[in-house]
């Protein structure tokens, strides 16, 4: 089944140019040309992926993308016209899954949507058991789902995969171009940042004490990983 | 030995010098308190000028018998040389021959050296105009009082600098303001141009011809945009530096405001514009700038004010024409109103909406370049109504 893409942005321009070149790929569009009216749209059809302008009248893209993970784990993309790093820094801050700079090319745009919706797939699940505990962490990999202490908590599908690299490599130190390449695509291999602000995130959601975290590791200079079970 | 009660006067005085903020009310305070035990007629602090080298007067006051010799400094200018040179207290006497004389002519002067910042700046001086001599308990009050006010001028020149430095930092974030606003001004077009050129270079698809057309006249208009951007910049700063080039020649305002509106009706045909015009003769003036004034109000009420209509309206009288140019839309808060004329001011919180904050900068220097008048009045929610006056001869 195709893909639907919500694209928000209100420069209509912008909007011709985003949804003409995704649908010769195949993809449904629907457009809303504010915050308001994407959450509308939202809310009234299944939606895959949101490509989300950062500079719009009224609700903008930073507000709306908080709105959207409040009930949502949909992947989103941030189009931000300006390039500096604290708005990219924001908007993964704010559990956007990428960013594009304005100006950026059609491949560019294309490569990218493609590479969030395959990280947005449920991983092929090669191990043979269906549960992984760490502590008071569990996964049950057929199901897709992450629990703490026996509360159920919400992952986005980045974080999700970001999560399994540590739970199948335990006891192993994984170097940032490691799971920027197996998370995110080779593509991304050196883009640090987006990897700080993931794990960041992922620890928020996983760790009693972000600050000081039991699951998910810091190894200076190297890496990160997760420790083996005390048994 | 000090006693509770000098300790306790001491206390009280410098709690009162610090306290003021202005340092030459500070002095002012310092020398009043401490006259009690230590009279003179006037006082001056000579500081040596970083600049010039010379010496100058930077705070003088006269008390009782001094009051005659208030006007100038210059009774106390060769001590403060003489402390500058030797970097020591110095006592001068009056000479022999004012025996006898006026008292304002037998002075009595004690100078005594300021460092500020450890680094020897000045001179303070007292003043007694017919004795008595200075005791070595005033002596070491007056030395009390050249560290105290030492102190108080360093204050001083530390809140210059501060000031300065705040002006400084309040101008560069004003330019980082402007470098930002237009890179993103530049970086619209360019985001379409980039996105639609390389859309029709992809070479996995193959687009229709319609499609194809559509692309590159958008990026035709883009392109145009990006130099009309930089017009606008150049221009303004030509206005700026005031060598842009005036063509005047005989200008039908009413056509030409027509003109402008017929151009706008074409990229807008929605937008509602009416007119209300007197036969107007015509006026000495560059045409090319005015259309350029009305493009920009135009541009501006499409922007800041959309779904309303545009009512214009023209009047002649006293060898001047009147022209109004209304829209009934949000119309601009009263505060940022003195503003909006300004070079790259832009209404806060209209960073939604593109702009350079030149283009209402450009509509008033080309009218003050034709000795015209340009205003504007807004009210919340009603609209916002720019007035503009012209000569017809603006030589008369």
């Amino acid at each position: 089944m195709a893909k639907r893409i919500l694209i928000v942005d209100d420069e209509p321009r912008y909007l011709r140019l985003l949804e003409a070149n995704l649908r010769t790929e195949g993809y449904e569009v629907a457009t809303a040309k504010d915050g308001l009216q994407a959450l509308e749209v939202f809310s009234a059809q299944p939606i895959d992926l949101v490509l989300l302008d950062v500079m719009m009248p009224g609700l903008d893209g930073f507000e709306t993308c908080q709105r959207l993970r409040e009930f949502s784990n949909v992947p989103i993309v941030i189009l931000t016209a300006r390039g500096e790093a604290q708005d990219r820094v924001r908007g993964l801050d704010l559990g956007a899954d990428d960013y594009l700079v304005k100006p950026f090319s059609a491949t560019e745009l294309l490569a990218r949507v493609r590479a969030v919706l395959r990280r947005a797939q449920p991983p092929v699940e090669t191990s043979q058991a269906r549960f992984f505990t760490h502590d008071d962490l569990k996964i049950d990999f057929a199901r897709a789902e992450v629990w703490r202490g026996g509360n159920a908590i919400s992952l986005s599908a980045t974080e999700y995969r970001l999560l399994l690299q540590f739970a199948h490599n335990i006891g192993k130190i994984l170097t940032s171009e490691d799971l920027l390449t197996s998370v995110w695509g080779v593509e991304y291999k050196t883009d640090k940042e987006i990897l700080w602000v993931s794990i960041a995130r992922l620890r928020q959601k996983l760790e009693e004490d972000a600050h000081n975290p039991r699951h998910i590791v810091t190894r200076s200079g190297l890496g990160y990983l997760m420790t083996p079970n005390e048994v | 030995m000090m006693d509770i009660k000098t300790l306790s006067l001491l206390h009280n005085i410098f709690q009162e010098v610090q306290s003021k903020q202005d340092w030459k009310t500070a002095l002012d305070t310092l020398f009043g308190s401490l006259r009690g035990s230590f009279v003179f007629d006037n006082v001056a602090i000579y500081l040596l000028d970083p600049q010039t080298k010379g010496l100058e007067v930077v705070y003088a006051r006269a008390k009782g018998r001094g009051k005659k010799a208030e006007a100038d400094a210059a009774w106390g200018s060769s001590t403060a040389m003489d402390v500058l040179a030797s970097g020591e207290t110095i006592l001068h006497l009056p000479s022999q021959e004012t025996k006898g004389k006026d008292r304002v002519a037998q002075a009595y002067l004690l100078g005594i050296p300021l460092n500020i910042g450890s680094k020897l700046s000045g001179a303070l001086v007292f003043v007694r105009f017919g004795g008595p001599e200075f005791s070595d308990l005033q002596i070491q009050i007056g030395s009390l009082q050249a560290f105290w006010s030492a102190a108080l001028i360093e204050r001083r020149d530390l809140q210059e600098a501060r000031t300065e430095l705040d002006s400084v930092q309040r101008q560069m974030r004003f330019q980082d303001d402007v470098v930002s606003t237009i890179s993103h001004e530049l970086r619209t077009p360019l985001g379409f141009i980039k996105g639609y050129a390389t859309s029709l270079l992809r070479q996995d698809t193959i687009w229709d011809e319609t499609t194809q057309r559509e692309f590159l006249n958008i990026i035709d208009e883009e392109a145009d945009q990006l130099t009309r951007l930089i017009e606008n910049m150049l221009e303004s700063s030509r206005l700026q530096s005031k060598t842009l080039q005036f063509k005047f020649t005989q200008v039908r305002m009413d056509a030409l405001v027509r003109d402008v509106a017929t151009r706008v009706n074409s990229r807008y045909p929605e937008l509602k514009i009416t007119f209300d015009v007197q036969p107007l003769p015509p006026l000495h003036g560059d045409g090319f700038r005015l259309s350029q004034v009305f493009e920009n109000l135009f541009s501006n009420a499409i922007k800041y004010a959309p779904d309303s209509e545009i009512n214009i309206s023209m009047r002649i009288g006293d060898g001047r024409i009147r022209i109004t140019f209304a829209d009934n839309g949000e119309g601009i808060p009263e505060d940022y109103l003195p503003f909006i004329f300004e070079r790259f001011y832009r209404v806060p919180g209209e960073r939604t909406v593109s702009g350079t904050g030149l283009g209402l900068y450009i509509c008033r220097q080309i009218i003050l370049a034709h000795h015209g008048n340009i205003w504007v009045e807004s009210a919340l929610n009603k609209g916002t109504t720019f007035y503009l006056e012209l000569s017809i001869d603006p030589q008369l």
